[in-house]
């Protein structure tokens, strides 16, 4: 035997009275907040709370994709950020993340889309990111089962080609976050919920637990799609979020036939095949908010028929497996980070939607260091929730798919 | 090919009518009635398929498609069950993910590299240094994936769907199901039953034991089936496979087509008041060494390839297995011809003493408290090892099938997707649904029911329950009923034998993912230690077989090794479909549902390139330059076709401050009442929207007049992205604000309406209509309905000013 199998993050232990910092939600944002407070900051008393296990929520059931082909100038150098550190992860934690960086590729279906495909490009290539305009035969050659033909219901004009994107095993970023922060000392408690926090003149002084409290002077809510409850029921901060059940699939395992990841906003619709050969597929969002990660009859349907029309070959696939996980929408469909604002010693990482997974590396570095010096680092001052007072909004909802009750 | 038997009456195949098909480029001959899998092992294939990691080889095992083991590519259509796949002529069948042939696998040595990989070995390896893995990857995808399908794979066949209601849908065609189905029939509702298998009968149908009166169970299912068939209030959906379950009962599924039907494959959407689950067992597999090695099959299995489709699994089976089912297969098989040296019951009693007698008639010898613990023959069995539960004693035994089964697996997906919750039950070793689902009830041997009394009376009684949901059943019938379900024999005990005494290095606990054991507790060991991170770290039960096989044994051994005092633990979540199911199935007739504008015709002759537009298909451009340009100078200087709303001429006055909102067109009419607004001393905003940036009329006009003007587009290719009501909220909620708004879509007439703008726009009007249209006769905002060219009636409204 190679390796001989050990924790990976560690034994068991009983949670302890007090850390120097508690984050709560055992999801990537918590998880690489961790990791880069021990390894940057050296702060290694940090407990990581989780109600269900590590990866349990968005970070185990998004589809992998990442890409850093947002639309507005505070989003995209935190996204590029995070696509650089992929590779670097894999180094620093000494586990294979298995970052295939087979490229992006946005179908545009109208002149009009090909119109706000060229803005979307500026800006990335304004930041150093590479993205193209690419025609339909262009589409063609890099995704050979493309069905440019006229007579579907959108045909394709063309495509924003990303080649710097691409797809990371979303798991293996849980478990090698994970096992780098264990190693430095950060201890995760799973089957742990948080259900309170205590605050005294205006600063935190504790996080209430069902398995007892705990004394700190820094906690992080960063809990994907129940933060914004947590939130409001710890503090009674509101925040502007709404959650919604977002679902994706996968398909039986085929050998190689999509070296790229290919959307389409007109058909609501992502592919991309894992390395397992699955084609993972998905992009539909309930248009009511809620908390119940059900899958619908009709999404799967949808689903099959949209890449009927325009992955025709994929008529021959199986679907395997359909889930569903929480996004929690903002209003302008960029995150909320923020800390030390409402609450001293309080900080806050959510509303990210269904784009969590792409930015977690990147914002958990940042999040480190702003919890770690109390500084709020330029790159997440946007950010602050602050921007819904001021009317200050992102403007990052005309990214690739919007959802607004007529989609 | 073997002979096949052709007197039993619990045959499905007609040996009379053979069928031809190709195997790997070869001809060769099934029978009417044929499953592809079948017909390959009537004619000696015993190897199906090479396993996914470690290329071990692959057999029939059992029967329902809950494996990739006999997954196979058909016609060109990769990754096909051909244990559930009727043959029809002139089939191409061919293996797949083999280098060579299934038989003969260059990459079988792979299966002699386990040690170096254990769970997850794939996250500790490859990336030093990092630019191995970019070649890494290449090969890790070339390795994976099961079938093959090219780019330009073209689906044949036709698919359907259909979306029926009914008053109970019963999924499952057993015994129980069609009890229940007979019970809520009676008492006159509508009722739609599913059944996955081609025929009703469920596991009756393929058994010859004796069940009451000297009928044999198989006899009672025709009885069953034929009653009814001749419900005419029954509707039978056979060869169906339940899918989905979803709230307030909306049940999914898929229909394979005969050569009677139209459609090949066809979606059904079924929306029931009440519904019955029914769908019985499937046999949880006995792990020990090579226990997936070719040969080795379930009880069920080895009995329907006799009693269903005529043949004998092989000459000499040795049988270690859980429960009497077991029994009863090792009988009915050694009156069929085939040599049984030995049955190794895990269970020390309860056996049904009837079975016991028939094996001790049979001078079978049976050993209790015993058990397989290896499987020999490089790539077929050819030996097996038994033991003692306590490891003790050891026997081996020649043979060419052994026959593995440990216990049943309850086939809980519906109740499961339809949010029921799990629950161990130690009695029958179950994890039972509990709090199922309003208006869902379960029935028969998913129960725990092994009596056929007990499923019958199950069945009942859900039937009936579920008539009480259609307010169509009394309570005392279903006090009745419930009476004589406590009269009739409870749940069976279940065997709780989760693993023979082994270290389990090739003991598979999920075929599909190649998961071993030994893969089992390295994953516990790393800290992986519910079944939920079990599966995504080992891949147990991500396979295509839909959890089938590792389902109850993953949780149980997880609990068993930790040596947890009470099984918390619960089976993975699954996962709808429950049956692999066609992208072409669910897309179904892809019907894009559309309607056409009146001229659709008339602008399809002018060579219109047409878009779908909401729910309307309408001419989007009239040359291939997708700018545009003419067209818009066109309408400019000249004329193109256009529209406009209802309405009465806007009032205008003196109110405060007004908002005037317009989509599309719309925007047009709205100048002048804004402009009006304005004149009349009204502070006034203005709301402007349209699909894309191209489509925004009127702004620089709007601003002018306006205090304020905001635009947004659907698409965000220009100003805010929202619809038009978004800022119209935000400016709402200010108070004192809003005094009056007036919108300039145009209500009712959307998309069926023909816009006629530009300078000329009176001129070309008047030439095809039967009224006056000019200033004075026509004014602004006005509204007339009259006919175009003599013969089409509109409804006509004048936007422009001019």
């Amino acid at each position: 035997m190679f390796f001989k199998s050990k924790p990976m993050w560690g034994k068991k232990t009983k949670l302890k009275s007090s850390y120097d910092v508690v984050l709560i939600g055992g999801g990537l944002h918590s998880l690489a907040t961790a990791y880069y407070l021990a390894k940057e900051h050296g702060i290694t008393d940090v407990a990581i709370i989780e109600k269900n296990y590590i990866g349990y929520g968005g970070a185990g059931r998004n589809t992998a994709i990442v890409r850093a082909n947002q639309r507005t100038q505070y989003n995209v150098p935190l996204y590029k950020e995070a696509l650089d550190l992929w590779p670097v992860l894999t180094k620093e934690l000494d586990y294979n993340l298995m970052f295939n960086n087979c490229g992006n590729l946005n179908l545009m279906h109208s002149e009009a889309a090909m119109n706000a495909a060229r803005m979307n490009i500026a800006t990335a290539q304004f930041h150093g990111v590479e993205s193209h305009l690419i025609d339909a035969k262009e589409a063609k050659e890099l995704v050979p089962a493309l069905n440019i033909s006229e007579d579907i219901t959108f045909p394709i004009h063309g495509a924003m080609f990303h080649p710097p994107g691409g797809v990371v095993r979303h798991d293996a970023v849980v478990w090698g976050l994970a096992k780098g922060a264990a190693k430095m000392g950060v201890e995760i408690h799973q089957q742990t919920e948080a259900t309170g926090i205590s605050t005294k003149n205006g600063k935190v002084t504790a996080v209430v637990t069902d398995k007892g409290i705990i004394n700190t002077k820094q906690v992080l809510i960063s809990a994907g799609g129940y933060s914004a409850s947590l939130i409001h029921g710890f503090l009674g901060i509101k925040l502007p979020i709404s959650v919604l059940t977002i679902q994706a699939m996968v398909t039986q395992p085929l050998k190689p036939i999509l070296d790229h990841v290919v959307s389409s906003g007109a058909y609501h619709c992502y592919a991309n095949q894992t390395l397992k050969g699955e084609i993972a597929t998905g992009a539909h969002m309930d248009q009511w908010p809620n908390y119940t990660t059900l899958n619908t009859a009709h999404y799967i349907k949808h689903q099959a028929e949209a890449l009927s029309e325009f992955l025709p070959a994929l008529r021959g696939v199986r679907f395997m497996r359909i889930w569903g996980g929480l996004a929690d929408m903002t209003p302008d469909m960029a995150p909320i980070m923020d800390g030390n604002e409402q609450v001293e010693g309080f900080f806050m990482d959510c509303g990210w939607g269904y784009f969590g997974f792409k930015s977690c590396s990147a914002v958990g570095r940042h999040m480190a260091s702003f919890m770690a010096t109390n500084t709020c680092p330029d790159i997440l001052k946007p950010f602050a929730l602050k921007r819904y007072q001021e009317h200050r909004l992102m403007g990052e909802t005309a990214a690739l798919v919007n959802y607004t009750p007529d989609n | 090919m073997m002979n096949r038997f052709n007197h039993l009456p619990t045959l499905k195949i007609d040996t009379s009518e053979k069928i031809p098909f190709t195997y790997k480029g070869k001809q060769y001959y099934g029978t009417k009635g044929d499953t592809v899998a079948t017909a390959l092992y009537a004619n000696g294939v015993r190897i199906y398929a090479r396993s996914l990691k470690y290329h071990r080889p692959r057999g029939l095992y059992s029967m329902d498609g809950e494996c990739s083991n006999t997954m196979m590519e058909i016609n060109g259509v990769p990754n096909v069950r051909t244990e559930t796949t009727l043959l029809k002529p002139g089939m191409v069948i061919k293996e797949q993910n083999v280098k060579g042939s299934a038989e003969n696998d260059l990459m079988g040595f792979i299966d002699k590299m386990d040690w170096a990989m254990p769970a997850g070995f794939y996250y500790d390896t490859m990336h030093k240094p990092a630019r191995i893995w970019p070649v890494a990857m290449k090969q890790i995808r070339k390795a994976a994936g099961i079938g093959k399908l090219s780019p330009d794979h073209h689906m044949p066949g036709r698919y359907d769907e259909i979306f029926p209601t009914c008053d109970v849908c019963v999924i499952g065609g057993g015994p129980a199901g069609m009890t229940a189905a007979l019970a809520a029939a009676e008492k006159g509702l509508r009722v739609i039953l599913m059944e996955v298998r081609p025929w009703l009968g469920g596991q009756f149908d393929y058994r010859t034991a004796e069940y009451a009166n000297r009928q044999t169970c198989h006899d009672r299912a025709v009885q069953l089936a034929k009653e009814v068939e001749k419900t005419d209030n029954i509707r039978v959906f056979t060869h169906t496979a339940n899918v989905g379950a979803y709230n307030n009962n909306l049940i999914t599924g898929f229909q394979v087509g005969t050569e009677k039907d139209s459609f090949t494959e066809r979606y059904i959407e079924i929306r029931a008041n009440s519904v019955v689950v029914a769908t019985g067992c499937i046999e949880r597999p006995l792990l020990f060494e090579n226990n997936e090695r070719p040969g080795v099959m379930q009880a069920g299995c080895a009995l329907r390839l006799a009693n269903t489709y005529g043949m004998l699994p092989g000459k000499t089976g040795v049988f270690s297995i859980g429960h009497d089912l077991g029994l009863e297969a090792a009988v009915a098989l050694h009156d069929l011809g085939m040599t049984i040296p030995m049955i190794a019951d895990i269970r020390e009693d309860g056996q049904d003493p009837a079975l016991l007698k028939a094996v001790t008639d049979r001078k079978i010898t049976l050993l209790k408290g015993w058990v397989a613990t290896e499987a020999h023959g490089r790539k077929q069995v050819k030996k097996v090892t038994l033991k003692s539960l306590d490891g003790t004693a050891e026997k081996t035994f020649d043979c060419d099938v052994l026959v593995a089964s440990a216990g049943f697996t309850p086939l809980t997906g519906p109740l499961v997707v339809n949010q029921a919750k799990l629950k161990y039950d130690a009695h029958t070793n179950f994890f039972l649904p509990t709090d199922l689902p309003k208006k869902m009830h379960a029935a028969g041997r998913l129960l725990g029911y092994e009596n056929a009394e007990s499923i019958e009376a199950s069945g009942q009684l859900a039937g009936l329950k579920a008539a009480y949901d259609c307010e169509n059943c009394s309570i005392a019938d279903l006090g009745e009923a419930k009476k004589i379900m406590e009269s009739v024999p409870g749940p069976a005990r279940g065997t709780k034998l989760v693993m023979a005494p082994v270290k389990g290095r090739k003991t598979f606990i999920c075929f599909d993912e190649d998961t071993s054991i030994k893969n089992v507790k390295q994953s516990i060991d790393k800290g992986f230690d519910v079944p939920e991170l079990i599966k995504r770290f080992s891949g147990a039960g991500l396979g295509p077989g839909q959890a089938g096989i590792p389902g109850h044994n993953l949780p149980l051994f997880t609990a068993k090794y930790q040596a947890l005092p009470d099984i918390k633990i619960r089976p993975t979540t699954v996962r709808p479909p429950l049956v692999p199911t066609l992208i072409a199935t669910y897309a179904g007739t892809n019907h894009t549902m559309l309607k056409r504008t009146p001229i659709d015709d008339l602008q399809r002759k002018d060579g219109g390139i047409f878009r779908n537009i909401g729910v309307w298909q309408r001419a989007r451009y009239f040359s291939k330059d997708f700018t545009s340009r003419k067209e818009i100078e066109n309408v400019r200087d000249r004329i193109a076709n256009l529209l406009g709303p209802l309405g009465q001429p806007t009032h205008i006055e003196k109110v405060g401050r007004v908002v005037c909102v317009g989509g599309g067109i719309g925007v047009a009419p709205l100048h002048p009442i804004a402009k009006g607004m304005k004149q009349a001393g009204n502070e006034v905003v203005t709301i402007i929207g349209a699909r894309s940036r191209e489509l925004v009329i009127l702004e620089d006009e709007m601003t002018a007049i306006a205090d304020r003007c905001i635009c947004c587009t659907d698409d965000g290719s220009y100003g805010r992205k929202a619809l038009v009501t978004e800022p119209l909220k935000e400016l709402c909620i200010i108070p004192g604000m809003t005094t009056g708004i007036f919108s300039g879509k145009p209500h009712g007439c959307h998309g069926g309406d023909q816009p006629v703008p530009g300078p000329n726009a009176r001129k070309v009007t008047e030439k095809v209509v039967n009224i006056d249209v000019s200033n004075e006769a026509f004014g602004f905002s006005e509204c007339k309905e009259f006919k175009v060219a003599d013969t089409i009636p509109v409804k006509a409204m004048r936007l422009g000013c001019g």
